[in-house]
């Protein structure tokens, strides 16, 4: 139920069992079916969410109603709304399960007793949101600096197991572009190869 | 003494919560299963006999077709899916369940609804310094115990306004964000929410309403009957 949180915490921050029981006291073990929401714009993040199975994504539907796609999370990774969560403020963004999954969920009054009472978890938090914003700043220095061409390939090359898991018009999307341009530079690197 | 405080409730939540209700075809879980499923909510069904669940959910469906409810064969699979749980059981019930949902149900709202009654209806087999929702707390430790809709009898569901008077429906618990949602259900279950203090408080809830069930039988009220507190 908790395998892949403790296993992604302890490559950050190494446990002790008794350690690990104490953190397991303030989690929730939740399962989403597929379509299902964990987060529906309008309301507060009320808790960020480790994947121990499935594929989640987070988007936010523009003013024309078009949808942008701006995270996925399989298992290991954590999906939430960051600045919602913090803020307690209404959360533009929609976050759903693309897949059944089983996830460990961290409300914000256990993040917040833990960060209080566990220097181990506010170290892992650290490492988590660091590693994030380095993604964040990967995704955009290549938004600015890299061909479609070598974005497409750039993505491809750092999340594999995406590609496979996801359908090409939602990582045109989270890509920023229309799926007829996705599917023409899929066209050219396979006829390049 | 008992303390009344009053909060704002707000019902306008976007994202579907899902409830698993557990022993969904008893007469106070059927009550609760049907006016719920007139919310934003998705209900989980469990109980023990399938085709007691089966009629059950023809009904809320012939009400309410567009209502989201699913029956589930597994009380701890339906708990693992939920966000809130319901325990709609009789007081002896409660340990076992409590074993079957305990890891499921870490950090999750659970509704208590019991009152502890003895055989002949005339008090409490808890003793007095305790009460069924504590019980169920120590038997759920890293869960957020509220009580709520023990002082409602199971016909108040049909019909939650009796004599021109919304019945209030007295809530407990030591967590504000469960004694939040657990007046949301309240208000869509057709009652009025009173949060009436810490979860120590549902001593005295169970014991109204041992004393509502005395006085249902004395002045025949059919159990058509509950509290309303009476105030400027």
């Amino acid at each position: 139920m908790y395998n892949v949180f403790f296993q992604k915490f302890n490559q950050k921050v190494s446990l002790t069992e008794q350690e690990e029981n104490v953190i397991k006291q303030y989690l929730t073990p939740k399962k989403l079916r597929k379509r299902q929401y964990l987060l529906q714009e309008g309301d507060i993040c009320k808790s960020i969410a480790l994947v121990e199975k499935g594929v989640m994504r987070s988007y936010l539907v523009d003013p024309d109603g078009q949808e942008h796609i701006t995270a996925f999370a399989l298992e290991g990774w954590t999906i939430g709304d960051l600045s919602s969560f913090h803020s307690q403020l209404p959360s533009t963004q929609n976050i759903d399960a693309l897949e059944d999954c089983e996830l460990v969920l961290v409300s914000k009054s256990a993040h917040d007793e833990l960060l209080k009472t566990m220097p181990k978890y506010e170290t892992y938090i650290r490492l988590l949101i660091t590693d994030a914003y380095m993604a964040l700043q990967r995704r955009i220095l290549n938004m600015i600096s890299l061909s479609l061409d070598d974005r497409y390939k750039a993505f491809i090359d750092t999340y594999p197991n995406i590609a496979q898991r996801v359908p090409q018009h939602m990582i045109a999307s989270y890509m920023g572009l229309s799926p007829e341009t996705l599917s023409r530079i899929r066209t050219r690197m396979n006829t390049s190869k | 003494m008992l303390v009344v405080l009053c909060i704002k409730i707000d019902t306008k939540m976007n994202t579907k919560q899902t409830i698993a209700i557990i022993g969904a075809t008893g007469n106070m879980g059927s009550g609760i299963s049907k006016n719920l499923s007139a919310g934003n909510y998705r209900l989980l069904l469990f109980a023990n006999e399938l085709s007691k669940l089966q009629t059950l959910e023809t009904e809320i469906l012939a009400k309410n077709p567009t209502a989201d409810i699913e029956l589930s064969e597994c009380p701890t699979e339906a708990s693992w899916e939920a966000d809130v749980i319901i325990l709609a059981l009789p007081y002896p019930a409660q340990q076992q369940i409590a074993e079957k949902i305990r890891e499921v149900a870490n950090q999750k709202i659970v509704i208590s609804i019991a009152n502890p009654l003895n055989e002949t209806y005339d008090g409490l087999v808890t003793a007095p310094d305790t009460s069924a929702a504590e019980e169920l707390q120590k038997l759920l430790p890293n869960s957020k115990v509220v009580k709520a809709f023990n002082t409602v009898f199971a016909a108040d569901f049909v019909q939650p306004v009796i004599a021109e008077k919304q019945a209030d429906a007295f809530i407990a618990g030591d967590d504000q964000d469960a004694l939040q949602t657990a007046s949301e259900l309240v208000v869509t279950a057709g009652f009025n929410p009173i949060i009436a203090g810490g979860l120590h408080v549902s001593r005295t809830l169970e014991n109204m309403s041992l004393l509502l069930i005395q006085l249902n039988m004395k002045n025949g009220y059919k159990w058509l009957a509950g509290w309303k507190i009476l105030h400027q």
